[in-house]
């Protein structure tokens, strides 16, 4: 009988077993190609996102300091360095080895109102894990590229700091290299002011007002002078005669009178529906942020250092929005004149330390703006704007240091006058029937007479900054 | 006499077992060969799935960057391409700043303000970008002032939706992309959506227009 040999029977296995391997080399290579790949492209991926929200936090971190400038002035910018009118934080490391850094500066200062704009300039940066190579990309059609045209990956060098230097402008350019690969995003966002008279009153704790013959309208000075325009839809002021809005932040809010505009509440009802012409809405939270005085004001002049019998001012320069000529005051509770300088358009700012109790007349080229630490306790007649629009004479009432201080605003009969008030920190009231134009903003508000009030739809623009939002957002994609 | 034969000289192979072994052998060959084919096909299934994959995301990102600081955005009535208005933040060849500059050429603008009656809007020049997203049978056009450029091929699809949603104070805008796999079965539908991406991309900027 034949016996078959052990070494004759294994050619057949080890023939099967080298194909076995074979094959599983191939598909191990196969696995690990595009794993590899896939990989790669996918940490690009990962990467660019990341370096964007990088960036994104960075412009937060900023932002949160543009409006530290008026709801914080005095720890604004605190830390940043502030070199030729920018202002410069250290990189921060967050998240997965993210980094961050950002500049801010002053580009433009509101044509209307003097409020600086900030440009917010942030750069992200974040690192990509894997192996040097480029990803799933560039191989799409001849002559044309995928990723790289997107995704830009620092592999070696710094490539923005190379072709177009640190500041993007083509100067300083320089071959920087990079620790690890890395994707680096820039964007840009701009700051605009926000100003506070955007309703007709805007109160944030208790209202009542106004009497039940009262109206709210508006108009716009822009277009000329003030008349009743509510209830004639073919005049060609109508649609800027039912702005007249009230804003009110609790549920504990008695509206009476007319109110040719729209009415908000905190949980409110509104129970007299009919005499509101636009929208009613109880469901409308909001904040007022305490008041600070502005930080940029200059130097104030010598004199007068009171005003307690008649004072005339004529200011040695016509100023600015943004300049303009500051009197700082003790207390106000004479006759005070502000004349303009010559033929120009004036700019005035009066800080009263005390209370105002006395009369303010602003000629007819003037615009003032008055910030009182203490109370008001005035007459409509003791308010005499000449110009007859109200943005030319605003009180600013800074909000006490401690919170729990009162603080009042009161204007009595008699007198018709045209002025904004923002106290969000005072409670306000309003007696008599006067004829007022312009806007209110404040911390409880009371009116029991029969008031013809007319908001002026330009007010939107005007008045100091109370907060700041991204208006802008463009991305540097080189 | 009795002739010795030895042991080796009795083991030789058969036709019969030579004809099986080659038979065996063809059939581990074949299986082989078709095996390193099915991988080799495999390769490229899984290869092309992650490339068009990642083409997927590259359209969704390209999008998503223009949107994110686009002015407008709009979309064809069938869906299949989105048009951006997006600010000219660099300074190109041509422009009036660069007329009277030319070595501001590549320099980043300084944005300015302008008013109307609806408020404040920022500007970066006089003039504004145009961004258009196209599908060109089965390639994905990006077509910036003219300049076209291939974003994706062989991906199909884009289906871009854009919302205003004035009481949420933003607009955004919903994107789809999809693509057929190579390897499908007979329901083709099922496989297509199987590769479904999904995004949205709120604008950034204030400025409508």
């Amino acid at each position: 009988m034949n016996q078959p040999q052990s070494g004759e029977n294994a050619n057949v296995l080890v023939c099967a077993l080298c194909t076995i391997l074979i094959v599983s080399m191939i598909g191990g290579s196969v696995l690990l190609n595009c794993a590899t790949r896939y990989n790669a492209a996918s940490n690009q991926v990962r990467g660019w996102k990341e370096a964007l929200h990088a960036a994104e936090g960075g412009g937060d971190i900023a932002y949160a300091q543009v409006r530290n400038t008026v709801m914080d002035p005095s720890h604004a910018f605190a830390g940043w360095t502030y070199t030729g009118g920018v202002y410069a934080n250290t990189p921060v490391t967050f998240g997965s080895n993210l980094t961050t850094s950002s500049t801010v500066d002053i580009f433009y200062y509101d044509a209307w109102n003097g409020n600086p704009w900030y440009r917010i300039r942030s750069r992200g940066t974040a690192p990509v894990r894997g192996l040097k190579r480029t990803g799933m990309d560039d191989r799409m059609l001849t002559g044309s590229r995928g990723d790289s045209l997107l995704r830009k990956v620092d592999f070696n060098y710094d490539h923005f700091i190379a072709a177009y230097g640190p500041s993007g402008d083509g100067t300083s350019k320089a071959i920087i290299p990079v620790a690890q690969p890395q994707i680096t995003r820039r964007i840009e966002q701009v700051c605009a002011p926000i100003t506070p008279f955007e309703a007709a009153i805007k109160c944030i704790g208790t209202f009542y007002g106004l009497g039940d013959a009262a109206m709210i309208d508006s108009f716009d000075s822009r277009n000329g002078a003030y008349y009743f325009a509510a209830l004639s839809p073919n005049d060609p002021h109508y649609s800027d005669s039912r702005s007249g809005n009230v804003e009110i932040d609790t549920a504990v809010a008695t509206v009476r009178g007319w109110i040719y505009g729209d009415v908000a509440t905190n949980g409110g009802t509104i129970v007299r529906s009919q005499y509101i012409s636009g929208t009613i809405d109880n469901n409308v939270p909001f904040s007022v942020e305490r008041y600070y005085l502005p930080t940029n004001l200059p130097l104030p002049q010598p004199s007068p250092a009171a005003v307690t019998s008649t004072v005339i001012i004529t200011p040695p320069a016509a100023g600015t929005e943004a300049n303009p000529t500051l009197y700082l005051l003790s207390s106000l509770s004479g006759q005070l004149t502000i004349n303009s300088f010559g033929s120009q358009k004036t700019y005035v700012a009066l800080h009263v330390t005390g209370d105002v109790s006395g009369s303010i007349d602003t000629k007819p080229l003037v615009k003032a703006k008055i910030f009182v630490d203490g109370n008001m306790d005035v007459k409509g007649r003791d308010i005499i704007n000449e110009s007859g629009i109200a943005a030319n004479l605003q009180y600013y009432a800074i909000s006490p240091t401690d919170p729990s201080t009162m603080q009042h605003i009161n204007i009595n009969p008699p007198g018709n006058f045209a002025a904004v008030f923002y106290g969000p920190g005072a409670d306000v009231s309003i007696n008599g029937n006067p004829d007022l134009t312009g806007a209110v903003v404040c911390k409880t508000f009371y009116a029991n007479g029969n008031v013809s009030w007319h908001y002026d739809r330009e007010l939107g623009l005007e008045g100091d900054a109370v907060d700041y939002r991204i208006t802008s957002y463009v991305e540097d994609i080189r | 006499m009795k002739i010795a034969h030895s042991t080796r000289n009795r083991l030789g192979f058969t036709l019969v077992e030579t004809t099986v072994a080659l038979g065996i052998s063809s059939i581990v060959f074949v299986a082989a060969i078709t095996a390193s084919i099915g991988l080799q096909k495999s390769f490229n299934a899984i290869d092309n799935f992650f490339a068009t994959h990642m083409q997927q995301i590259r359209i969704i990102d390209y999008l998503s960057r223009d949107v994110k600081r686009g002015l407008i955005v709009t979309t064809s009535s069938d869906l299949q391409s989105v048009s951006i208005t997006v600010p000219k933040y660099i300074i190109q060849a041509g422009d009036p700043e660069a007329v009277a500059n030319p070595s501001l050429i590549g320099t980043p603008r300084t944005p300015t303000v302008s008013y109307s009656r609806s408020g404040s809007q920022v500007n970066y020049g006089s003039s504004t970008s145009s961004v258009v997203y196209a599908i060109s049978g089965q390639s994905i056009l990006r077509t910036e002032n003219g300049v076209v450029t291939t974003i994706a091929s062989a991906t199909d699809q884009l289906v871009p939706q854009w919302t205003d949603v004035e009481l949420a104070n933003t607009e955004y805008t919903s994107t789809t992309v999809t693509f057929l796999p190579i390897f499908t079965s007979a329901n083709a539908t099922a496989e297509r959506s199987g590769t479904t991406v999904c995004a949205t991309a709120y604008l950034r900027n204030r400025r409508r227009g």
